[in-house]
């Protein structure tokens, strides 16, 4: 066994424990909410080691590894955990009780993302990705007081549970097939014997495990319950699924279909490709008659599963570094735009677009940084989101000559770009150009949050306009899988 | 590329001063009238004093510039070239530029937009000095566009007046007219030549004359059109009276003295590029230009309006020079050009600030006595535009009408007597009927003499128009352009230079003058009404109404333009915005809404979807699903 491999979840569990520690010394709401900035210092601390260490090995019998993607997925998690820490400080004013037990639950959930980014064992898997949903019930359905939120937590419990029921009896079924739970083992059982392939019971379990995985990801046909739990769960918690849990489905589709069930995967490019269009679609056009934010952007992180999922259709090197890439920036855009609407439909109390009103005048700073995180989801140059879906598109493109569908499916994609183009603008519009803005006063906000707010414009810009660094690290952290480099 | 002589180090500061003033103005000292006018004079005093220092540490031919464009095969350089005609142009500019401006101290006082006025002139004078210090084509043809962007703001300077605001669209749209030419021009000049560096041109055609080909005469005249455009010229020269609507020391410096001449100073820049059929059409418009204009001139009733059509009739005689081989002497006419007429319109200016703001000759007369330093100085500047000897006018007309004759342009000769003699005759017309006489307004009672920060400047002005025409100017430009035939040595010879020199023409030069003057004296002294229309009738008519070029072109407008936007109306109303736009996003739009339709909010609904998509997708994908269905 090799525990120091696990240094960083044991940090966040041990800043979990003190924050519940920190609670008992804390006696009025006010102090409570404060914890939120010691654990997002502790956190951010705990992110900045990440990026100093360069662990490799495997603990638990190999059911737990340490490799390079495995890394930077931890990265990825530990950054969004700093950045939904400081937004959730920020939005506990609205808590009346539990204050530090929200932060804790955050605390939780990001453990299970952490392990659920070296998993390599279905066993690990399982109980990485159950540590990380059975919190998000909790954190979802957290504000009592409020019906949305307490339907949304019923939602979410309801429908991931019967995505867990799927995903463990796909695992059942490639158990009960392949005769293993380790990955490693698995991919070399699938590699030796061609006949399991071929096998419609490993395909069927293999075909559940993609659909538990792609509820994660929120991908067509299981991308239901996104808009009403994004909507009605409290703003952190919507922003901490959308990046979060969605890289959690994402890191590990990666390395079932790179590693473990690379020989299956390649047959089913066909199926990706049409979850993948469909889901942009459904996304896309569902998004454009929205009105309120949180579900426009729910619909929006629809599409962008869809997105994702077109790396993965193509099946190729280039393709995983551009899902990585596209991951990173999807990171700084997203949770731009989360912080700002949770600060603003706060205030305003409803996260409708009309809400926006007049924030160009309010608060420059929050306009700027929902303005650019929508121009980056739009996909616009020179931010972030540009580079990811430019990169997307041409890994499909390469594999267009190879099979014609593919220049469809980037077809379709383009299609779904330029209606986002609509909804994404509206927003903008509202926040510049809207005339009904009854209240004009400035919104003041903290100052760990305004750093944050600059992270994020600075990670949007950084990403779109010097993207080697970051290409360079997710390249890196494919190079293990066994995805073809086609040039 | 480093400077190494002074003039390298003056021309960017001479062309940069004035942009300077301009921004301060906007900038900082917008509320203060009286800073205004100070930085925007002292910039172009500066600009002048530079200019005079240049021309008197003595020319050379320098040339400065850095890249500024560099795209595929175009490389466009932002550089400065400075040789005796641009030295020339550079103090024409700066100098009569200065006089106007200390004019309009006086003439401006008290209006609301002082500044504003300032800086707009300030940024006309960079604009000016712009197209005077290109080296390169590119580069000319954007300050082109500069100036016309400073002529239409200093138009339409009053803009609330809705005549003014329409004057400066006129202007504006006219201008674009021609310039799309110039700018095609320009493209076809690149295409075959491969440099827009107008030395570059000179050398390349200096050693193959046939490098331009078949295509040679087009791009002359499509580069005339700009100066078409910009000088007003006969059919574009519609824009160029109604400009008369704009501050008059504005009429005086930009649409008399300055930018109106800067299209004739193109043509001399780019002499070497036009071909002999090219030359043809340009002495062509020119004569029919001068002509028409000079026609118009004769029934016109505002005094800025017959210095309008005169200004008009002048510029059509440069471009005659132009045409018929004589850029020297079309250079030389500019020169003494500007000076007595931007004094003339400085003295309508004096008139109108004097009656307030009363421009109808016919409401004025007996002036003489009441503005006796205006009456002297629009005498003077009336004998220099007839070309009166010994005033400049006189030896310049003399270079045209005896070149017209040297080169064998008989017609061009005739022409150019003829509006002689009609330039006489209206301008007669003008100072009679304006100045001497008897008061027939109101307004002429109480006048009296502007102050001498109005004054001063004319003074200054008549200077230059009386001495112009033998300082030489002719003996400078001859090592640049050619046509000229300047070959005195001292002032003295140079006065009856013309008379030594070609004496036929100076005799129907003067001889017209005086057969013009006679004929409006007769008709017009102590008139206290317009005899002609009597007399004339229709074809006075015709004249007052300009020949209905206003009238055509709406009438023209209307059927071309108004079928085409009507058609085009059409097409974007129904076919781009209704079936393209409004047909695919309402589509699109129904599509969203109808897919939002299996978002119900009911979680049974939403356990059912989920599970049927899971199930579909196993139906679809799984070889033994299907197989086991049967």
């Amino acid at each position: 066994m090799n525990a120091g491999l696990l240094l960083l979840e044991y940090a966040v569990i041990g800043l979990a424990l003190l924050v519940v520690a920190l609670d008992l010394f804390c006696h009025d709401s006010d102090r409570r909410r404060q914890i939120g900035l010691v654990a997002s210092g502790c956190l951010a601390a705990i992110c900045a080691y990440s990026f100093l260490i360069h662990p490799e090995g495997s603990a638990f019998g190999g059911a737990y590894v340490m490799d390079p993607l495995a890394l930077w997925f931890k990265r990825f998690f530990l950054l969004t955990g700093v950045i939904v820490m400081v937004v959730s400080t920020e939005y506990a004013k609205q808590f009346e009780t539990g204050v530090s037990e929200y932060y804790v639950l955050q605390l939780f959930a990001l453990t299970g993302m952490l392990f659920a980014a070296s998993a390599n064992h279905f066993m690990l898997l399982f109980v990485a990705l159950e540590l990380m949903t059975v919190t998000f019930y909790v954190l979802v359905g957290y504000m009592r007081q409020r019906v949305s939120s307490l339907e949304a937590g019923v939602k979410y419990l309801v429908l991931a549970a019967m995505s867990s029921a799927f995903l463990i009896y796909g695992i059942a079924l490639v158990y009960g097939v392949s005769g293993t739970m380790d990955f490693t083992q698995l991919g070399n059982r699938l590699q030796a014997d061609h006949d399991l392939t071929g096998n419609v019971v490993l395909r069927l379990g293999m075909l559940l495990l993609f659909l538990g995985l792609a509820f994660k990801l929120a991908a067509f046909p299981v991308q239901i319950w996104a808009p009403d739990v994004y909507e009605g769960a409290p703003t952190p918690t919507t922003a901490f699924l959308a990046a979060g849990s969605k890289a959690v489905g994402v890191v590990l589709l990666l390395r079932l279909m790179g590693q473990a069930a690379y020989e299956f995967a390649l047959g089913s490019e066909k199926l990706l490709m049409i979850v993948a269009g469909l889901t942009i679609l459904y996304g896309s056009l569902c998004a454009l008659p929205q009105r309120n934010l949180k579900r426009m952007l729910g619909y929006s992180s629809i599409a962008s599963a869809g997105y994702l999922l077109m790396g993965f259709a193509a099946m190729s090197a280039s393709g995983s570094v551009a899902i990585l890439y596209y991951m990173a920036g999807y990171l700084f855009s997203v949770l731009g735009a989360f912080a700002v609407v949770a600060v603003v439909a706060n205030r305003a109390g409803a996260a409708d677009v009309g809400a926006l009103a007049g924030l160009s005048r309010r608060n420059p700073l929050m306009a700027a940084t929902l303005t650019m995180a929508m121009v980056s989801l739009a996909g616009i140059p020179p931010l972030a989101g540009f580079f990811g879906k430019f990169l997307i598109f041409k890994s499909v493109l390469e594999q267009g000559v190879n099979y014609g569908a593919y220049y469809y499916l980037v077809g379709v994609a383009i299609f779904g770009v330029i209606v986002s183009l609509y909804y994404y603008f509206n927003v903008i519009r509202a926040v510049y150009w809207s005339k009904d803005s009854a209240d004009l006063t400035p919104i003041e906000i903290s100052s760990p949050l305004r750093y944050t707010l600059w992270a994020c414009i600075g990670g949007m810009l950084w990403l779109g306009l010097y993207p080697q660094v970051v290409l360079k690290s997710a390249a890196a952290a494919t190079a293990l899988l066994k995805l073809p480099s086609l040039n | 590329m480093q400077p190494t002589h002074i003039a390298e180090y003056l021309a960017p500061i001479i062309l940069f001063l004035p942009l300077a003033a301009a921004v301060v103005i906007a900038l900082f000292v917008r509320d203060d009238d009286e800073q205004s006018a100070q930085f925007s004079i002292g910039s172009v005093g500066l600009a002048f004093v530079a200019s005079v220092t240049l021309f008197l540490l003595g020319g050379g031919r320098h040339e400065i510039g850095a890249t500024w464009l560099d795209v595929g095969g175009l490389q466009v350089s932002f550089g400065l070239l400075i040789d005796d005609l641009s030295l020339l142009m550079l103090m024409i500019v700066t100098g009569v530029g200065l006089l106007v401006q200390i004019f309009s101290k006086g003439y401006m006082k008290g209006d609301p937009g002082y500044s504003r006025y300032f800086a707009f002139l300030s940024l006309f004078t960079f604009s000016m000095l712009g197209i005077v210090l290109a080296d390169n084509l590119v580069m000319m043809f954007v300050f082109w566009e500069l100036v016309g962007l400073s002529s239409y703001l200093l138009i339409s300077f009053w803009f609330h007046k809705p005549s003014a605001a329409d004057a400066g669209k006129k202007a504006f749209l006219t201008n674009r007219v021609g310039d799309f030419g110039f700018l095609f021009g320009i493209l076809l000049v690149w295409a075959a030549t491969g440099t827009l560096n107008i030395g570059e041109l000179a050398t390349k055609l200096a050693v193959d004359p046939h490098l331009l080909g078949a295509g040679a005469t087009c791009a002359g005249l499509l580069l005339f059109c700009g100066a078409i455009g910009k000088s007003a010229q006969f059919p574009l020269h519609v824009w160029l009276p109604d400009a008369m609507e704009g501050p008059t020391p504005v009429s005086a410096l930009i649409h008399a003295a300055t930018m109106v001449a800067a299209g004739v100073y193109m043509l001399c820049r780019l002499f070497f590029l036009l071909t002999p059929d090219a030359l043809e059409v340009i002495a062509v418009i020119g004569a029919v230009t001068s002509f028409l204009a000079a026609l118009m001139a004769f029934q016109q009733n505002d005094i800025k309006r017959i210095l309008a059509y005169s200004t008009l009739s002048q510029l059509g005689y440069m471009v005659m020079a132009v045409g018929i081989g004589s850029p020297n002497a079309a250079m030389y006419h500019l020169t003494t050009h500007a000076f007595f007429k931007a004094m003339l319109f400085l003295g309508a200016g004096s008139v109108i600030h004097a009656l307030h703001h009363e421009q109808d000759i016919w409401k004025m007369g007996g002036l003489k006595s009441r503005l006796p330093g205006t009456y002297r100085t629009f005498w003077i500047g009336t004998m220099a535009l007839c070309g009166v000897w010994p005033f400049a006018g006189f030896f310049s007309k003399d270079a045209i009408l005896s070149s017209a004759l040297g080169n064998g342009a008989y017609c061009a000769f005739l022409i150019g007597t003829l509006v002689a003699a009609m330039t006489a005759f209206y301008m007669t017309r003008l100072v009679l009927v304006a100045f001497g006489g008897v008061p027939r307004g109101d307004g002429v009672f109480g006048c009296h003499e502007s102050p001498s920060v109005m004054t001063r400047p004319l003074w200054l002005l008549a200077i230059p128009s009386v001495i112009a025409g033998f300082w030489g100017i002719d003996v400078y430009l001859a090592e640049t352009l050619p046509g000229g035939h300047g070959h005195a040595s001292t002032w003295y010879e140079a006065m009856f230079a013309p008379i030594n020199h070609s004496p036929l023409a100076a005799m129907f030069g003067l001889l017209a003058v005086a057969f013009g003057h006679a004929f409006a004296r007769r008709l017009y002294a102590n008139a206290v009404s317009d005899p002609l229309p009597l007399s004339a009738g229709l074809l006075a008519k015709i004249m007052r109404d300009r020949f209905y070029f206003d009238e055509i072109y709406a009438f023209l407008i209307r059927i071309s333009q108004g079928a085409l936007s009507t058609v085009a109306d059409w097409f974007d109303r129904w076919i781009i915005a209704g079936l393209f736009v409004r047909g695919v996003s309402g589509f699109t739009d129904l599509f969203g809404r109808a897919l939002r339709m299996l978002q119900t909010g009911n979680l049974q609904t939403y356990a059912f979807w989920l599970a049927a998509g899971i199930v579909v997708i196993l139906f679809l994908t799984l070889p033994g699903a299907k197989g086991a269905g049967h």
